[in-house]
Order: structure tokens, then C-alpha cells, then sequence
């Protein structure tokens, strides 16, 4: 059995990885590595940009810190010295009683950049642009690696790996071989889902690690060992983890819907939808979906609140997210129920192409 | 052991449309023809055999074995499918090797056998180049290397000659013969019925889903009453042969034909009409040849189905 197993993986992953039709899939795994790669090279010309800046109009941290609103020009240009820029607005600023002139001094102590606001000739409101760092960094990362990577990318490459097993094989009339082989249904349905997973996990783990690479490239090398010897080995491990527990658990869902559904957008849509509104569900519905326990995994908590309305945040249910190995007994549990009915399809697959 | 593929009372329907209705049969070893026009059940009776359809109702059995145990039956089988699609990107090579290592053989134990069975089908020199390239007697043959690879007692060929060339279908047809009398069943469907007549040692006739006559030729021929056999007969005396003939209550028509060179014959009881000529030939009556003129597949389909397939 285990050597058919490996037969059906042999065939599939060939197929997977160097499939046309799967070009996408690499797309959505990569393109966010692209976009931390390109943000870690803005970065880091704007860092060298502050840094000549600074060397041109060299001034403290801390003198930039000890201006407070209200100072006047004189006295900011006093402690500070003359700003890198100026950008003046006559009549820029409308205040009661008419308009009033506005202009904006830039300072940079090479890291962060402070924008300082005067009107009329006094401060008003001081911006502080900090230079990125690991911290505020993985916080983003947090974000968009829940509400991006793995709802969308992970999702849909999924889709596109796990629906091709069975259904593209129908498509492509040439399932009809494995079932003329002497195996049972549920070792070809395993050796599929077993290839679709390793295709899947190496692809998106690879996409989650370069992300991770790309986001920390721009920053000092101490900073980085610094981040590693604290919390960063265990976050890079668990959000590596997320990523291949997604590809498992979206990876059943869709190897199922292959066996039941012609149409892989139907299934898609219904589950994509079912995981977005898990937000809003009640605590016991949460637990039918696969983003609950993956959010329970992931080690750097992302709210989902900013960017909601206030009827969206009174509507939102809110569930005790589980312990880790009881989220992770969870997902396989399903992940597990997921695959007994699959099989169950599978024994009664028949080949009718002409209805494909 | 059990050495016939039955179906018992088997039906299938795809929803509201029929496949197949009420088949009962009995296929023993040797070459076996499915014979019918399109969507007279050929397809849908084969891939019940191989388990790729279920019957509705009834139940099929090959060798014994019900297709619903993939992991014995496929074993026994080796089915050739109407199919002309294939896994990308594969060579004739790797397309056998890799289905081979499917029933858990060693890798030896493929290569060697996905040799021999592309050897078998004249493949060898294509054999390293993808099958996308091949030409469509080419994926006949690949399908049909397939299909004999793991050496199955039950081969199941779906229209097989299909695109051959003349030198190939003898080719292949030697095959199948060979195997036959190998004891293997070697079970065909085709629209080409003087290859079914000169292939076959039984028909199973299909029509709308219903097998209309199953058996040897001459059988099934034998029990058509409606329309009497027809024999031309070639001799130097056809005038005196056909008046002896006329006195034989089972002869319907003796013609003589135009240029005088025979008398053609229509016989409701063909054994005892041909009993009679033997004993005409020893009383003195000289005769040049007897030809049975709708003694084929292609009449008894005629006679049957009503028209000519191909």
C-alpha cells in the first residue's frame, strides 16, 4: 500500500509543481515576498536618505523630542537648527476669523524624520515618522499574514492544487488510469492528498520564509540577532507551522469539494465566505472553520477592528481562542472528517466524462 | 475457479437516460465482440466490467470477482478505453513504467515489463518520445501496451483498431488471437464488422441498450427464422440441382443465375439444406463451390438492428 501510495505521489507531484495551469498558485505565494522585498528596498534608500540628511543638518534625538507645541519658530530653529527643508503655505491653515499662514519645518536625526507643523509662526502639531523596526514590523506582518496570506493566498492556492486532483483529471479525461489500477479508492484519494499537501506546504512555506527574509532584510544585523535570540526562532517556527496546518486543513476541504463539486468556484466562494464571517459567528460555529484554530496558532495576535465599522464591531462574536495543541487536535480533527468523507465519495467515483 | 465475466440482469441508467437494460450474459474465454451502433451500451457494459460505472441494478462479475474490489479485479483486467487523453508531459516509456509501479512492483519488475509490452504493440523505437507527438495509431498502441502490461487473464479493448494502419491491425489482431488461445478473454467492442467476423468466436449484438443476440456467428444466424439463409451454389448443372432443391420442404427460393454458372438458394434450415447437398454431390450432381452470402456478422446485424453500421 505504501509503495502505491508513493506511486500516486510520484505522478502527482510532477504534475502539480510543473503544471502550466498552477503558475498562479506560485504567483499568490510569492508576490507578498515581492512586496516586503521591494517595502525592505524603499526602506532602506529612504534610511540612507536620512542619514545624509542628517549629516547635512546634524541634530539630536533628544532636541528633537524637546520641542513642544507652542515653541516659536525662533526658538525651534534655535535648539534645532535650520531644517533640512521648509515648505511654506501662506494662507494656508483656515482658523476662525480668516485664513493664516502654515509651514511645515522637516528635521531627521538620520532614523526617524519629524515634521513640525507651525502656524502663524508657532508649533502646532508635530509629526514623528519612525524608522521601521522589528517590532512594528511583525506587527504588520501579523496582519497581513492572517488577513492576506493565509484567507486569500493559502486559500486559493489550494483551491487551485487540491480541486485539481480529482477534478482536473476528469477534465483532462485521464483519471480512468488510476482507477484501472489495483488499489483501493481511499490509497489513490491518499496518495493525491498526501502529494497536493507536499506541493502545497513546500510552495507556501517557502513563500511564508521568504516573506519572513524579505521583511527583516533591511534591518541591522544586530537588531535581527537580537529578535532571533528573543521571540524569533518561535515565531518563524510557528507562523512556518500555520502555513503547512492551512495547506492541511483548506487542502481536505478542497480535495472533497474536487469529488463533489464540477464547478471549483461554487465551493470556493462558499467557503471563503463561511471562513470570513467566522468573525461574526457564534463561539460554537467558530469552531466549524479552519482560520479559527490557524489564528489561535499564529504568535503575534492581529486585530481585525481598525479597519470595522462600528455596527461591524458589535456584530463581531467573540470566542476564547483555543490552546495551542487543543487548536491543533482541532484542525486535524476536522482536517480528519474532512478526508473520511472524501473517501466515502471516492469508492463510489465513476468515470463519466461526457457530462464534464 | 470461475472462468466467465457475467452480468446478471444488470441495468444502468444515467438518470432519466438508458445505458444498458435487463443484460444477462455469460462470456467465456476466447475473443468476444460488442457489436452496436452508437450508444447501444458497448461503453457502459465494458466499464461496468472494469468498475469505472456501477449497474444500477444486477450485478457483474469477472472471474468471480465483483468490480467493486478495485485492488483483486485490476489485477485481472487490462481495459483499453475509448479514450484519447493521456497524463502530460510523459513519454510511451514513462506513461506504462508509471502506471505499472501503481499495482506496488518493483522498479526492475516495471521497466522490464513496460518493455516487453511495448514490444509487444511495435513501440519500442517511440518509446522514448512523449506521447503528446504520437500519432493516432500510436496511442492506440501505447493504450494497448497499457492495457497487457501487468499481464491480465481479462483484456477489455474499447474500438482498439481504431486508427491502425492495415499492417498493424493484422498485427494486433494476431495479438488478440494469441492471447486467446492463451485462454485469456479477449473482449472487444468495434463498428467494423467484417473485423468483428474475422476476429471474433462469439458477438454479443447491442441495440438501444438491449443485447438483441449473443453467440457464435453461424448460431445466432441460425436462429434468425425470419429471413432464410441464403447459399450460392456454383455447379455445372444448376437446372437439375435446383428442381432436386425445390423438392426440399425447408428451401423457400432457388434462382438460377443469368450467365447459368449456379443457383442461388434460400434455406429456412441451413444444417439440414447443407446435409442435402452432401448427398447430392455423392448421387452425381458436380458442385464447383457453395458460399454462404449472409452467413456474417454484418447480415445477422442487418437482419437485427436494421442497416449496416459502417
Amino acid at each position: 500500500m505504501m509503495a502505491q501510495i508513493a506511486s500516486v505521489m510520484r505522478l502527482e507531484l510532477k504534475k502539480t509543481f510543473f503544471s502550466r495551469r498552477g503558475l498562479w498558485v506560485y504567483v499568490l505565494a510569492f508576490a507578498p515576498a515581492l512586496i516586503y522585498l521591494i517595502h525592505a528596498v524603499d526602506v532602506t534608500r529612504d534610511h540612507e536618505h536620512r542619514q545624509a540628511l542628517a549629516a547635512a543638518h546634524p541634530v539630536a534625538t533628544e532636541t528633537l523630542h524637546s520641542i513642544k507645541e507652542g515653541m516659536t519658530t525662533d526658538e525651534v530653529v534655535a535648539a534645532a537648527g535650520e531644517p533640512y527643508a521648509v515648505k511654506t503655505f501662506p494662507g494656508g491653515r483656515r482658523r476662525a476669523g480668516g485664513f493664516r499662514d502654515l509651514a511645515i519645518y522637516q528635521y531627521t536625526d538620520g532614523d526617524s524624520d519629524f515634521a513640525l507643523v507651525l502656524v502663524e509662526g508657532k508649533v502646532e502639531r508635530i509629526n514623528e515618522q519612525d524608522r521601521c523596526n522589528l517590532k512594528k514590523d511583525s506587527a504588520i506582518f501579523a496582519t497581513v499574514f492572517q488577513f492576506f496570506y493565509l484567507r486569500l493566498a493559502v486559500f486559493f492556492g489550494c483551491v487551485g492544487i487540491f480541486m485539481n486532483l480529482f477534478r482536473g483529471e476528469m477534465l483532462d479525461k485521464s483519471l480512468h488510469f488510476y482507477l484501472l489500477a489495483p488499489m483501493r479508492r481511499e490509497v489513490l484519494l491518499a496518495g493525491k492528498y498526501l502529494a497536493g499537501l507536499v506541493a502545497a506546504a513546500t510552495i507556501f512555506v517557502t513563500g511564508t520564509a521568504l516573506q519572513l527574509a524579505a521583511l527583516s532584510w533591511h534591518f541591522e544585523p544586530g537588531a535581527v540577532s537580537e529578535y532571533l535570540r528573543g521571540p524569533g526562532w518561535g515565531q518563524i517556527a510557528a507562523y512556518l507551522g500555520v502555513t503547512v496546518l492551512a495547506c492541511i486543513g483548506y487542502g481536505s476541504i478542497f480535495l472533497l469539494a474536487g469529488l463533489v463539486f464540477r464547478n471549483p468556484i461554487i465551493p470556493a466562494a462558499g467557503v471563503l465566505l463561511w471562513e470570513s464571517i467566522n468573525l461574526f459567528l457564534p463561539a460554537s460555529l467558530k469552531k466549524i472553520s479552519i482560520i479559527f484554530y490557524l489564528q489561535a496558532l499564529c504568535p503575534v495576535v492581529a486585530s481585525p477592528d481598525r479597519g470595522l465599522s462600528l455596527l461591524q464591531r458589535l456584530l463581531i462574536s467573540s470566542a476564547e481562542p483555543p490552546q495551542a495543541w487543543v487548536a491543533m487536535l482541532g484542525l486535524m480533527v476536522v482536517t480528519l472528517a474532512v478526508l473520511v468523507f472524501a473517501g466515502r465519495r471516492a469508492r463510489r467515483l465513476e468515470i463519466n466524462y461526457g457530462t464534464e | 475457479m470461475n472462468t466467465t465475466v457475467t452480468f446478471d440482469n444488470v441495468s444502468r441508467f444515467y438518470g432519466e437516460v438508458l445505458g444498458v437494460n435487463r443484460v444477462t450474459l455469460s462470456i467465456p474465454p476466447g475473443i468476444t465482440s460488442l457489436v452496436g451502433p452508437n450508444g447501444s451500451g458497448k461503453t457502459t457494459l465494458m466499464n461496468m466490467m472494469a468498475g469505472l460505472v456501477r449497474p444500477t441494478r444486477g450485478e457483474v462479475r469477472v472471474l468471480g470477482i465483483s468490480p467493486n474490489e478495485p485492488q483483486r479485479l485490476c489485477h485481472m483486467i487490462g481495459y483499453a478505453t475509448q479514450f484519447d487523453s493521456f497524463p502530460r508531459g510523459l513519454t510511451g516509456q514513462e506513461f506504462i513504467y508509471s502506471f505499472l509501479r501503481l499495482f506496488g512492483y518493483s522498479h526492475d519488475r516495471c521497466v522490464k515489463q513496460a518493455e516487453t509490452a511495448i514490444a509487444r504493440v511495435r513501440m519500442t523505437g517511440a518509446a522514448a518520445r512523449k506521447i503528446a507527438g504520437y500519432s493516432k495509431g500510436m496511442r492506440q498502441r501505447i493504450k494497448l501496451a497499457l492495457a497487457i502490461a501487468h499481464d491480465p487473464r481479462v483484456l477489455i479493448l474499447d474500438e482498439p483498431l481504431n486508427g491502425l494502419d492495415p499492417l498493424v491491425r493484422n498485427e494486433t489482431i494476431a495479438l488478440f488471437r494469441e492471447m486467446a488461445h492463451e485462454g485469456r478473454h479477449v473482449i472487444v467492442s468495434s463498428h467494423v464488422l467484417h473485423e468483428v467476423d474475422q476476429i471474433s468466436d462469439q458477438v454479443i449484438l447491442l441495440s438501444n441498450g438491449y443485447v438483441v443476440a449473443e453467440g457464435q456467428i453461424h448460431d445466432v444466424r441460425g436462429e434468425i427464422k425470419d429471413h432464410p439463409m441464403q447459399v450460392w451454389i456454383r455447379c455445372a448443372q444448376p437446372s437439375v440441382l435446383a428442381s432436386k432443391l425445390f423438392e426440399m420442404d425447408h428451401v423457400v427460393e432457388a434462382r438460377l443465375a443469368q450467365d447459368g454458372a449456379g443457383v442461388l438458394v434460400k434455406t429456412r434450415d441451413a444444417d439440414r439444406f447443407y446435409r442435402t447437398l452432401n448427398d447430392l454431390a455423392v448421387n452425381g450432381i458436380e458442385l464447383e463451390g457453395v458460399t454462404p452470402l449472409d452467413d456474417n456478422v454484418n447480415s445477422v446485424y442487418e437482419y437485427l438492428i436494421g442497416g449496416e453500421s459502417r
